[in-house]
């Protein structure tokens, strides 16, 4: 079994929370339906997203030095990183600069990607996730299981729990609300006594240097503006050209990722606060390696909205711990190979290939094509299981040519009537786990179309 | 040095699509003050957020009478005040009013910038926010908003639409996660 498989087989033992998962889901891509729809010019907007994403892509040498002009003019100090050991080592500097001790931060993948809290936390810092989700996961020591629901795979007793072991909150108690509170009363702690805020960057504005910030919650605000110190992290693909880009993104962004029309806060971050520092650093980590790749360059253009996540049948019913890279369901399936690390192979083949990803994703990406270029890829470079790269090639064979097609289908017929079911579901035959093959039929179709329409009138 | 190699990687891996193009321009349907006005009280009510529709003269009134002890940041006296008060002030603040620059029909957003705040965090540490807001001056969409700012040279600047929320305990909707708890809205203009 492939690992995301194996892993996808633990989550969906517990039926009853897999159902949940699935449901739940689907009603955040419902809801999502229902707002794209009300606006007329949705696609138009899709369109354009794409558009100008790809205007940033073909020249963003030209947008990050602009950028970085604009932000060093608002005051601003611009750090770069080629890779995630410089990136954290970069954040380790900047605490150690202003001899921070406590430090807060918001949502941002990227720092999940460099692995920053783990790095830190073994050089004896600690960081505080002030996203609720993020706070509820960081208790349990676990990953997020979505990049805009990190907490989805939880039920509320067992956050619960952990908020009883953490927070002193009543044994027991579940209700969404009390523990909320909990955990606001919690987090303003940590928010007042916090010497650096990090964020990630939605958007990064090149004609101004400024960078935006979408959270419903206001914990970004909250430890930007407590902290003397803050420090916003960002792909060198969050680039839009102009201010007036972002009333196209904005439109976008909470609609497909959890159908509001915007987030509860929109943030600007301009120049420090009076007497404050600000730092933005600008993270390659691999990226511009693949901008030279037409094949996989729109990956790029992720908005990391999480409306591929939603709606993927595979990611709805196997959860997003089962692909074992930080950003789970589709979009990451096309991220993480570009990583060149082994242990990322089997996800282009987590998918059914539907579309339907492709479809709900604002900046237009084929998310699906790529799966399926990843598939190819992966095959030719023999990174793929012998079993997987045998049939494949077997079934080439025997589909390319009439007579070995008609002849096999003979024998499949015969074969799946005959042979014990123990041969036929072997544990070779991965498909078969979990499914039934239908009763053969007596003649293939070509035979029963020759039998009763081809010389007949219409 | 970082920045040369990423730079340097970006030219040499460059020219995946056959030329930049061009980001087009747009025509947006109009749509009228009245339709705005209704759109706006049906996105900021979706979100959350109470509404009151007043006429200039009755605002005094109706906030000395409903929103006790509201810190009135459009006073100057009250701005300076709190320009330089330290964080455990700010923590205490119960109510704070502002007057919002604009807002958006087609999301219930209002944008508020440095010039409104004597500190930046004040909208978001306090319990109970109150936005003040002339009902001429909305716009249909995001993309009309971003029309009214200038980011160049702005220090920060803010779109809030609704109380402050989370739905990360089983996708349970719950208001005051971080920031204000409860938001309203005061239309100016009836």
């Amino acid at each position: 079994m492939t690992p995301h498989a194996k892993k996808a087989k633990q989550f969906l033992a517990d039926e009853a929370r897999t159902d949940w998962h699935n449901q739940t889901l689907w009603i955040v891509r419902k809801k999502r339906d229902a707002l794209a729809a009300a606006v007329p010019e949705w696609e138009t907007l899709r369109e354009k997203a794409s558009i100008i994403k790809e205007n940033v892509l073909a020249n963003l040498d030209v947008y990050l030095e602009q950028f970085e002009a604009a932000a060093l003019k608002n005051g601003v100090t611009v750090l770069w990183a080629n890779d995630a050991a410089a990136f954290n080592q970069i954040i380790l500097d900047i605490i150690q600069k202003h001899e921070a001790k406590n430090i807060v931060k918001s949502k941002s993948m990227l720092t999940e990607e460099c692995g920053l809290n783990h790095f830190l936390h073994h050089k004896g810092i600690d960081v505080v996730d002030t996203d609720l989700g993020e706070r509820i996961i960081q208790f349990r020591g676990e990953a997020p299981s979505h990049i805009v629901l990190p907490a989805i795979h939880l039920k509320k007793e067992e956050i619960g729990e952990t908020f009883h072991e953490k927070l002193g909150t009543d044994k027991g108690a579940s209700d969404p609300t009390y523990l909320t509170r909990a955990a606001r009363k919690h987090l303003r702690e940590k928010f007042l006594a916090a010497d650096v805020a990090l964020t990630g960057v939605n958007f990064a504005v090149a004609e101004t240097g400024t960078v935006v910030v979408c959270t419903n919650e206001g914990n970004a605000d909250m430890g930007v503006h407590a902290a003397p110190v803050q420090v916003h992290c960002m792909g060198i693909e969050k680039i839009v050209p102009r201010q007036e880009d972002l009333g196209v993104f904005t439109r976008l962004l909470a609609r497909s990722a959890t159908g509001q029309p915007v987030t509860t806060y929109t943030s600007h971050y301009g120049t420090p606060k009076p007497g404050g520092a600000m730092y933005i650093v600008i993270v390659d980590n691999g990226r511009s390696k693949h901008l030279g790749n037409p094949k996989y360059v729109n990956s790029l253009k992720c908005l990391r909205c999480g409306a591929c996540m939603n709606t993927c049948p595979v990611f709805r019913r196997s959860g997003g711990h089962s692909y074992g890279y930080v950003i789970p369901g589709p979009i990451g399936s096309i991220l993480a190979p570009q990583r060149t690390d082994a242990r990322y192979t089997d996800l282009p083949f987590a998918s059914s290939l539907c579309g339907s990803c492709s479809n709900v994703c604002p900046a237009k990406i084929n998310i699906h094509e790529q799966l399926y270029y990843w598939r190819q890829d992966l095959s030719e470079k023999k990174q793929t299981s012998f079993i997987k790269r045998f049939s494949m090639k077997m079934t080439g064979f025997v589909l390319s040519s009439n007579s070995r097609y008609n002849f096999a289908g003979n024998m499949a017929r015969k074969a799946l009537k005959y042979l014990p079911h123990k041969l036929i579901y072997l544990p070779i035959n991965a498909w078969g786990r979990g499914r039934e093959l239908p009763a053969p039929p007596k003649q293939s179709f070509k035979q029963w179309y020759k039998n009763n329409r081809k010389n007949k009138p219409q | 040095m970082s920045k040369a190699d990423i730079l340097q990687s970006i030219s040499a891996h460059k020219a995946a699509f056959p030329a930049a193009p061009e980001i087009p321009s747009e025509e947006l349907p109009a749509i009228s003050p009245e339709q705005q006005l209704d759109l706006f009280k049906k996105s900021l009510t979706t979100a959350g957020a109470e509404i009151v529709e007043l006429s200039e003269k009755e605002i005094d009134d109706y906030t000395a009478a409903n929103l006790p002890g509201a810190l009135d940041f459009t006073n100057p006296e009250i701005k300076e005040e709190y320009a330089v008060a330290a964080l455990d002030k700010l923590n205490k603040i119960e109510r704070a009013l502002f007057a919002g620059r604009f807002g958006v029909a087609e999301n219930g957003a209002v944008w508020l910038e440095d010039n409104n705040l004597p500190q930046r965090i004040i909208p978001f540490i306090t319990q109970h926010l109150i936005l003040k807001l002339d009902a001429k001056n909305l716009c249909a969409n995001m993309q009309e908003a971003y029309k009214q700012i200038h980011l160049n040279g702005l220090g920060f600047g803010v779109f809030i639409s609704g109380p402050s929320k989370t739905a990360d305990i089983e996708q349970s909707l719950v208001y005051g996660a971080h920031g204000a708890k409860e938001l309203t809205v005061i239309i100016a203009g009836k």
